[in-house]
């Protein structure tokens, strides 16, 4: 470019610019610590408004008392002294979103972190909305397939539920939401992940993971790291929530994980304290509850005529010593849609996903589940309950008559096919064919040991030799006598075949 | 416990103070000082009379008002500004404060409570940076 040309250009853009002029209320920094600032002024200031200081910072206005306001600032609050001027903008809190938002990773201002540019945003979204009234919504009637055979078979999710995942750490609370995003591809789901006081390298990997497994394509990864504000952990579920209801406003699916709210927990507490606001049971502040509810009710399903779409929610709780009676987890579990329940005993015995059928529940989802599935599951999860229950009393004596002991077999049995590996996600029809032969006894006489051999070629064999059935389930979610002829005929064929070997 | 704050204060001391004559208001100042040294109010003190100040001002109808400017003002400017904040926040007197400020350049910035009317060229050339640099 010539510089005759920059001149013209830079002429250009000073002649477009017109000075604003108007009348602002401008405030005083009175006091700054913790990423907490107490200001004077700002007489008519709103309720989470957003406020910018002199060094470009942005912060929120929480705390509005008699001569000053409260201010949590979102970035570097080590920039800002005392008497540096704060303007109120007259705007709630809100973050750029667009469709080149899919792919990247964003902190909680929806600004990119992962080096690749900045996202050319076309419209902002206020952070803090209030959740869609009664008559815009819908039942959950649609599944998510999460390619998990305990969860689809047994706690259905439904698109537009909340479905909580609990548990210890270390028990694949994460692994469960990250094998549910990788089994999204070509099943119309966006997938929002929103990274609340985790570990950065944790999140590397897990991105790295998505990438891999093709899921980066239709997922937003939100991080409010260990080592940012709290203020910043504080509105990273609201900012993901936001990105996914722009989606959702389009008529899309969309998924968002909370990893996870204890976290948000405990920085809105950190945050709570330092504004000296009482505290309360845990030294939680009054407003917990509704600092979860507010968020989680904003995952939903709405009808056609509000646009369509839906926000499926897995928020997910880290809990102390299997402790699921304490106040956050608590709270949490009432507010949700049902939970699954991770447990370290299970895990460690190796039965991974390691969780806990008796104590996981999905209120909504059964509705959700297609017939073929809701037909093989359906006595699968009486079979578990009865094997934990023979199970415990068969340990004192031996004698055990006819039936029990085939219940007993049959429960070893579902326990070792509901047992799947990680990033191993598998098809709902597959599912399904497995599940068929378990609950109608085609695996009874098949050693414990080699009921994952056999899973694994059954499933393939029975692709290639029951192909009626796979295209009813397909397609009409559902078999008929005639498909069903062929699966029993191709499975007993397999047996044959499978002893042999 | 509820604390009480500045301005309550200073808005009880003004109604206590208030058409009394100077006998009584030396009853008043000294249970004024009384009670500030009873409930160790001692050190707020100042901005108690900050508060003060502002309820006199406001009963009165008084508007204080901040004017930064890089040079003096005309008197004519500073008239039709008197007049223009009189009229804006229909105060009977409006009490101006001028302030030189060599690094405004120009213009003037007018400050009323925390309401702010800035109309400097530090100001626009900052705007103009800002509208310049943006990304787009």
């Amino acid at each position: 470019m010539s510089n005759s040309h920059i001149v013209e250009n830079l002429k250009k853009e000073i002649e477009n610019f017109k000075a604003q002029i108007k009348i602002e209320k401008v405030g005083k920094v009175m006091e700054v610590f913790d990423g907490i600032a107490k200001i004077s002024g700002l007489s008519d200031i709103k309720s989470s408004e957003m406020v910018t200081f002199q060094n470009g910072e942005t912060g929120v206005a929480l705390n509005l008392e008699d001569d000053a306001v409260g201010v949590i600032i979102l970035g570097d609050f080590s920039k800002i002294k005392e008497g540096n001027e704060v303007k109120s903008t007259g705007r709630i809190l809100e973050i750029p979103v667009s469709d080149n938002i899919l792919g990247r990773v964003v902190n909680a201002l929806g600004v990119p972190v992962d080096g690749k540019g900045p996202i050319k945003a076309s419209k902002t979204y206020p952070i803090e909305k209030v959740a869609p009234g009664v008559i815009t919504r819908l039942s959950v009637s649609e599944p998510v397939a999460t390619g998990i055979k305990v969860i689809d078979a047994i706690i259905p999710i439904g698109r537009g539920q909340r479905e909580l995942i609990i548990g210890d750490r270390q028990t694949g609370k994460t692994a469960i939401a990250i094998d549910t995003m990788l089994n999204q591809k070509g099943q119309n789901l966006i997938c929002v992940y929103v990274s609340i006081g985790q570990k950065d390298s944790k999140l590397r990997k897990l991105e790295a993971r998505l990438e891999e497994g093709g899921a980066m394509a239709y997922t937003v990864v939100v991080n409010a790291s260990a080592s940012e504000a709290a203020a910043l952990s504080y509105i990273a579920p609201y900012a993901g929530v936001s990105i996914a209801e722009y989606f959702m406003d389009q008529g899309k699916d969309v998924l968002i994980i909370y990893d996870d709210l204890s976290k948000h927990a405990v920085a809105y507490r950190e945050i709570s304290l330092l504004l000296r606001r009482p505290p309360g049971r845990e030294a939680y502040p009054g407003d917990v509850f509704y600092l979860h509810s507010r968020l989680l009710e904003r995952a939903c399903r709405r009808n056609e005529k509000y646009g369509g779409g839906s926000i499926t929610a897995l928020p997910i709780i880290e809990t102390q010593a299997g402790d699921i009676t304490a106040y956050i987890p608590t709270n949490v579990i009432s507010i949700t849609d049902g939970q699954i329940f991770l447990e370290t005993d299970l895990f460690y015995k190796g039965i991974r996903p390691a969780v806990n059928v008796g104590s996981s529940v999905s209120r909504v989802g059964s509705s959700a589940q297609i017939k073929a599935m809701k037909k093989v599951a359906g006595t699968l999860k009486l079979d578990l309950a009865q094997f934990r229950e023979l199970e415990a009393f068969s340990q004192f004596g031996s004698d055990l008559d006819e039936s029990t002991k085939k219940q007993l077999e049959r429960g070893k049995r579902a326990v070792e096919v509901l047992k799947q590996l990680q990033y191993a996600p598998v098809k709902t029809e597959h599912q399904v064919v497995t599940l068929y032969a378990l609950t109608k006894g085609f695996m009874d006489d098949v050693p414990v040991n080699k009921i994952k051999e056999f899973e694994a070629s059954l499933v393939d064999y029975s692709e290639r030799n029951a192909k009626v059935f796979y295209k009813e389930i397909k397609e009409a979610k559902m078999w008929t006598d005639k498909g069903e002829e062929q699966l029993k005929k191709a499975i007993e064929d397999f047996k044959t075949s499978f002893s042999t070997r | 416990m509820t604390s009480i704050s500045n301005n309550d204060i200073a808005r009880a001391i003004y109604l206590s103070s208030k058409d009394k004559s100077p006998s009584e208001m030396h009853q008043v100042h000294e249970k004024v000082i009384n009670f500030l040294v009873r409930r160790r109010l001692i050190s707020k003190s100042s901005s108690i009379l900050l508060e003060l100040k502002k309820i006199i001002n406001s009963e009165h109808g008084i508007v204080p008002a901040n004017v930064f400017s890089a040079h003096r003002l005309h008197e004519k400017k500073e008239k039709n500004l008197v007049h223009f904040l009189k009229k804006r926040y229909s105060a009977k007197e409006v009490a101006l404060n001028p302030v030189l400020d060599k690094t405004l350049l120009g213009g003037m910035r007018v400050e009323v409570s925390d309401e702010v009317i800035d109309l400097t060229l530090k100001n626009k050339v900052e705007q103009l940076q800002k509208y310049l640099t943006r990304t787009v």
